[in-house]
């Protein structure tokens, strides 16, 4: 930032404390706090920048790099071979039917994720007294690995004695196989995905609620609207950014979801639930198609690229970086 | 007139106990669709192998601990419970011991590289675990470090501390300035400031840092499932994972007792500091 602005600048900048004080000349600001050289801060955040770029940068690239190569055998002499990886991906019907369990199942998460995100979020904004304590209770699924949640999932589905069956027959509803049947066993991928990604969502929509200024909807009230409307016309609208958000924020992790569907379905039932992850994890573990898996890495890596660009533009949009 | 007054007087308690509904009916559902799942596994993990069938009642008639003692017997559970205990501690430990220094400089000084901090926030979101788990395990084999708690300590740690750094600054930067400039006066150095000033006042900043470090060891599956090869090496995730791919007469009780197992000390930590790690959670979401 030019010094010649700083003092103009100092009023608006003003969440900012360090940058803020700007009197004089920003740049001598910070020889008020001697003790240190020119080079501390670059000794004090060199470790994590080193942690960062060598254990999060250098495999991206390495995966770039390393999708253009190709061996004979395993552990064989790599040789270059160009794009040749995708292009073999992109016609193996495997594959493409890979990306689209991957948008069925993204899909769905959005779906059922922002309809029971929203139906919950909204009481729940309401709940006042004693039952706050549920907003505690919405986190637990949080803090459960999805591993775990596949294995109760699959408890709570199994045909023999799983709970929701029970539950089901109680209605008079048939018995379901949950994971014998591809729609189901999606459906199934699907509800645990969901369960243990719903409260980010309902804690960014009730962070959301909460900023909604009080007055407008008790103006609503005075105008004689119902709760439905209310609800409808004016929370709902205001809280807009944070359901974009929460869009973005679900696909990522259905996007990158293997531990859930790996432990529940495994992928199957014939491959019904095969998403790019699960194919990744086949390709790189089992059949030990290195290259092969790394230009599917690269693949999953640009989808969620797209995704951040998604995500940038809505921060920039809502003004939510910084916030 | 009066007859009106009275109608209106049913219209609002019919209209109140709506409200009643229209809130209460999906606060229930969400209770149902939260705690079903775990108290079915509770109730799973303590009926017998057999009972699991012929007693499906969520209050097991014949209760027992068969599903907690063949687990806790077994060696790769207490292995997975120790390594994953010690991996918990140790990215906690090393991301606090990064991040604290680098958030103090992005917070407190102005210098050619300060960009790099969006760009650190950005990195986990671009780069997901997933993405990381072929790459990293070709880089481990390339340097030795499969099947070492180490590895994975540095491998969670790279995963956490973009976020870990980005609350940092914002906590440190909510320490006045004014405060460190008269400690200045009196002569201390900056270790002492940051140790005696900055670090009290962001106490809870680093407590949700060291349970978002925590969690993230505690239950993260892909870079344990890319990073080890060996029974001895595995935390609890991949444990369990394992335990799922057993072919034939599956465990029931004792997966159920796992499930429990490995939630059950996070949410006495998480009880705890509840307030704490709700606020990081939605931070590390937004930003």
């Amino acid at each position: 930032m030019p010094a010649a602005e700083g003092d103009a600048l100092s009023v608006r900048s003003t969440e900012r404390p360090p940058r803020s004080r700007a009197k004089a000349s920003a740049g001598e600001d910070r020889t008020k706090l001697v003790g240190h050289s020119r080079l501390t801060p670059y000794v004090l955040a060199a470790p994590s920048i080193v942690v960062v770029s060598v254990l999060l940068a250098f495999p991206v690239l390495y995966a770039l790099w390393g999708s253009l190569f190709d061996t004979d055998s395993i552990g064989g002499p790599q040789r270059f071979v160009g794009i040749d990886q995708y292009t073999r991906l992109f016609t193996d019907p495997d594959f493409l039917w890979s990306i689209n369990r991957t948008v069925v199942f993204v899909t769905g998460t959005l779906i059922v994720g922002l309809t029971l995100g929203i139906a919950f979020a909204f009481p729940l904004n309401r709940a006042a007294g004693k039952l706050r304590f549920l907003r505690g209770l919405t986190i637990v699924p949080y803090l459960v690995s999805g591993i775990t949640t596949a294995v109760i999932f699959r408890l709570i589905l199994n045909r023999d004695f799983g709970q929701v069956n029970r539950v089901l027959e109680f209605f008079g509803l048939p018995e379901m196989s949950w994971f014998s049947n591809p729609n189901l066993a999606m459906l199934a991928s699907i509800g645990a995905q969901v369960w243990s990604d719903l409260p980010l969502v309902i804690l960014l929509i009730l962070g959301g609620l909460q900023t909604v200024d009080p007055s407008l909807t008790d103006a609503a009230d005075v105008d004689g609207a119902t709760a439905w409307q209310r609800t409808w016309k004016i929370s709902l609208p205001l809280v807009i950014p944070q359901l974009a958000l929460a869009t973005v924020l679900l696909s990522y992790q259905a996007l990158t979801s293997l531990g859930v569907i790996v432990a529940l379905t495994g992928g199957g039932p014939v491959n019904a639930t095969r998403t790019l992850p699960i194919a990744l994890y086949e390709t790189a573990f089992l059949h030990l198609r290195t290259n092969e898996a790394l230009a599917i890495v690269v693949v999953i890596l640009a989808l969620n690229a797209g995704l951040t660009l998604v995500y940038v533009g809505l921060s920039r949009r809502y003004d939510m970086v910084g916030n | 007139m009066a007859t009106y007054t009275s109608q209106t007087g049913v219209l609002a308690i019919a209209r109140r106990w709506l409200r009643r509904v229209a809130i209460g009916v999906p606060l229930l559902a969400l209770t149902i669709w939260t705690v079903f799942p775990l108290l079915m596994t509770l109730s799973i993990s303590f009926k017998s192998k057999a009972g699991v069938s012929t007693d499906p009642g969520l209050i097991p008639s014949n209760p027992t601990l068969d599903g907690y003692r063949s687990i806790i017997g077994q060696q790769g559970f207490q292995g997975a419970f120790f390594n994953s205990v010690v991996v918990g501690l140790g990215t906690a430990a090393l991301t606090l011991l990064l991040a604290v220094p680098a958030a103090y400089a992005f917070a407190r000084f102005r210098f050619r590289g300060r960009h790099l901090l969006l760009l650190f926030t950005l990195l986990p979101r671009l780069i997901p675990g997933l993405g990381l788990m072929v790459p990293l395990y070709r880089l481990a084999v390339a340097v030795g470090g499969i099947d070492k708690i180490s590895t994975l300590i540095l491998a969670f740690t790279a995963t956490v501390l973009p976020l870990a750094v980005w609350l940092l600054v914002g906590f440190f930067q909510q320490v006045p300035r004014e405060l460190e400039e008269a400690a200045n006066v009196d002569g201390t150095n900056m270790f002492q400031r940051v140790r005696y000033i900055v670090l009290p006042l962001a106490v809870p900043a680093l407590i949700t840092i060291g349970v978002l470090a925590f969690r993230e060891a505690w239950n993260e599956f892909n870079l344990v499932l890319g990073l080890t090869s060996t029974p001895g090496s595995r935390t609890l995730p991949y444990e369990l994972f394992l335990m799922t791919q057993t072919t034939g007469f599956q465990d029931n009780p004792g997966q159920a007792a796992f499930a429990v197992l490995s939630i059950i000390p996070f949410i006495f930590v998480y009880l705890r500091i509840e307030k704490y790690v709700v606020g990081g959670i939605t931070s590390g979401a937004v930003k």
